[in-house]
């Protein structure tokens, strides 16, 4: 089998094993589920051998119906695409987690159209990975968009449907805006695949460039959630039911990052314009949103709002990363969109884990869970010291990278503020950690929780696991992006 | 000056209808005002894309007897349709959840959600 093939596949598999959900599922929709499971594990094959293709090859290319670019479409592997790895992973764990928790939180019948939706999520976030067509990245971005407005609001329930409402007018300017920066840089260089613009643009009026790289930048950070637009993401990603957060806020944010790293790959690839005031911008924004988003965190009781606030956080290290420009932080940021992704995923998942067993949300009432379900804290305490970045778990690796990629930029300022915002965010989930282990219990019934079904344990253990996995194996991303990132980086006829 | 907003009055006119969307979204309170002034955003962006590829005296590329050359580009106008269905799908979802929102709650002003939250 080909590997052109295997690369349409990966966006066939889940496209087509999402229509055939409603289909599958039977009467009460129980099979979805399974069979969603199935089409995942796949996918995740797939994906699998698309990544040791990648590591053996370098990035390569599909033709879809044999034209080549600039004239058909392109799909693109290159090392970035390695995120489909994490978007499969978490794909099917997520689906694992909702056998049991999606049959007790929806209401009956709509069993069968979340599973439709999550499989319809996945294969957007699959396309927008690997295709290497400006326009196609925009069809596979609404395709991810829309049913994820529909996942919010998925239980039905009146302030899931208003988050819902509040997502879908961001998203859907920000797409506005995505779009809008696609008509004009096709304007400019007549070409709609990403590699052919990036060879024009040397030659397009600069000023007309500039605001096609605002547009798609604006859009791509809304849908990121960075601070001063992030307010439809705390109310989506925590009413959301638990496994739909996970995927929100491991998955669909990184997508608006990718976005970015796209972007910069078609801007980089000109050499002619300078973007060092649009670094700068990008750096004081990742700056504000580190310390902002860990701010809010500190103040939430519900444990799921906090988690969306610390996304808001992680979210800002990633955009000075990317602000950064130089090696180390570009690396840092590539290799925390992955981290992260677990992480957060762990995290969600956990909580979700405990929302189901106790029915409680806030830290408060979930005081000395620790004591009855063990295992379950023991992973989300994984994930809290993870994300806060303490070696050797897998957020201390790229966030050194990132502070790392500060100084070697010659901004020693932005590092301190990386370490800073390192510090609130200890201080959130030492609140958690407390609460779990260390405090007397408000209600007593809790301690006679029991931990979770295998089914929403095993995805939580996991990821866990990984967590730290990859913080003892963190140099294997490292330097599997490494040479992407000098390429980017590198100068002209390189 | 003017003559040259004069030429481009076709973007002059998406800029405009984009900013009087954009007003509308962000500060009307009914949701479905709200939505309005985004349609409105979506067709101003349409109309801008479909003007990039317009040729003047241009033709629908069309091959076939008579065909004549200058042809205006088609490839903005088919990608437009496709962003037009990708509309439509947003403004079937976004209804539909303003209907439940409404059977619900009852109302469809944002401020009196915002209190019954």
């Amino acid at each position: 089998m080909s590997f052109s093939a295997l690369l349409v596949g990966i966006i066939v598999v889940p496209l087509v094993g999402a229509l055939l959900t409603p289909i599958v599922a039977g009467r009460n929709g129980n099979a979805a589920g399974p069979w969603s499971f199935g089409v995942m594990s796949l996918t995740s094959v797939i994906a699998l051998l698309l990544l040791m293709h990648v590591v053996e090859v370098g990035p390569f290319s599909a033709y879809l119906g044999g034209w080549e670019p600039p004239y058909g479409i392109e799909l693109r592997f290159d090392e970035f695409s390695a995120s489909v790895s994490v978007i499969c992973l978490l794909g099917t764990l997520a689906i694992l987690f909702s056998f049991k928790y999606a049959a007790k939180e929806l209401p009956a019948g709509r069993l069968r159209y979340y599973y439709t939706l999550l499989l319809l999520n996945l294969t957007g976030m699959l396309g927008f990975a690997v295709t290497g067509d400006l326009f196609n990245l925009f069809v596979f971005m609404e395709i991810l968009s829309l049913s994820g407005y529909a996942l919010v609001a998925v239980s039905g329930k009146p302030t899931a449907e208003m988050a819902a409402f509040k997502y879908l007018i961001m998203g859907a300017v920000s797409s506005l805006l995505v779009l809008f920066g696609i008509g004009l840089l096709y304007s400019l260089t007549g070409s709609l695949n990403m590699l052919d613009i990036s060879r024009r643009l040397a030659g397009a009026p600069k000023a007309p460039a500039m605001l096609a790289l605002a547009a798609l930048a604006v859009g791509f950070l809304v849908k990121a959630g960075i601070f001063p637009v992030h307010i439809w993401l705390p109310d989506a990603h925590a009413i959301a039911p638990s496994p739909v957060s996970a995927m929100l806020s491991g998955l669909v944010v990184k997508i608006g990052l990718l976005g970015m790293v796209r972007v910069y790959q078609m801007y980089y690839g000109a050499r002619v314009l300078d973007l060092s005031a649009f670094n700068t911008v990008l750096v004081w924004l990742g700056a504000i949103a580190i310390v902002m988003g860990a701010f809010f965190a500190i103040f939430q009781e519900d444990i799921k709002m906090m988690l969306a606030y610390s996304t808001i956080s992680n979210v800002g290290y990633i955009v000075m990363g990317l602000g950064l420009a130089s090696e180390y932080a570009l690396i840092g940021a590539a290799v925390h969109i992955f981290n992260h992704a677990i992480i957060k995923a762990a995290l969600f998942l956990g909580a979700g884990a405990l929302i189901y067993q106790t029915g409680y949300r806030n830290l408060t009432d979930l005081r000395g869970v620790g004591r009855s379900m063990p295992l379950t804290t023991a992973a989300i305490s994984v994930g809290a010291v993870s994300i806060v970045g303490i070696p050797p778990t897998a957020g201390f690796l790229c966030k050194w990278y990132i502070a790392l990629g500060a100084f070697e930029a010659g901004q020693p300022f932005f590092g301190v503020v990386l370490v800073f915002g390192a510090l609130f965010i200890f201080v959130y989930y030492i609140r958690m950690v407390n609460a779990f282990y260390f405090q007397e219990p408000v209600h007593p019934e809790i301690l006679d929780a029991t931990e979770p079904p295998m089914s929403m344990l095993v995805p939580v253990l996991v990821l866990a696991a990984l967590c730290l996995v990859m913080g003892v194996l963190g140099r294997i991303p490292l330097t599997f992006i490494e040479p992407a990132v000098e390429r980017l980086l590198a100068p002209l006829g390189g | 000056m003017l003559g040259l907003l004069w030429t481009n009055i076709d973007y002059a006119a998406s800029v405009g209808l984009f900013c009087i969307g954009l007003y509308c979204v962000i500060t009307k309170n009914n949701l479905i005002k709200k939505f309005i002034g985004l349609n409105i955003m979506e067709s101003a962006i349409f109309a801008f894309v479909v003007a990039l590829g317009v040729v003047d005296g241009g033709d629908a590329p069309i091959m076939g007897a008579g065909a004549r050359p200058p042809f205006t580009n088609p490839i903005p106008q088919a990608l437009i349709l496709t962003g037009i269905v990708v509309a439509v799908s947003t403004t079937a979802l976004a209804l539909s959840l303003i209907i439940r929102i409404y059977r619900q709650c009852g109302t469809i002003e944002a401020d009196e959600l915002r209190e019954m939250e």
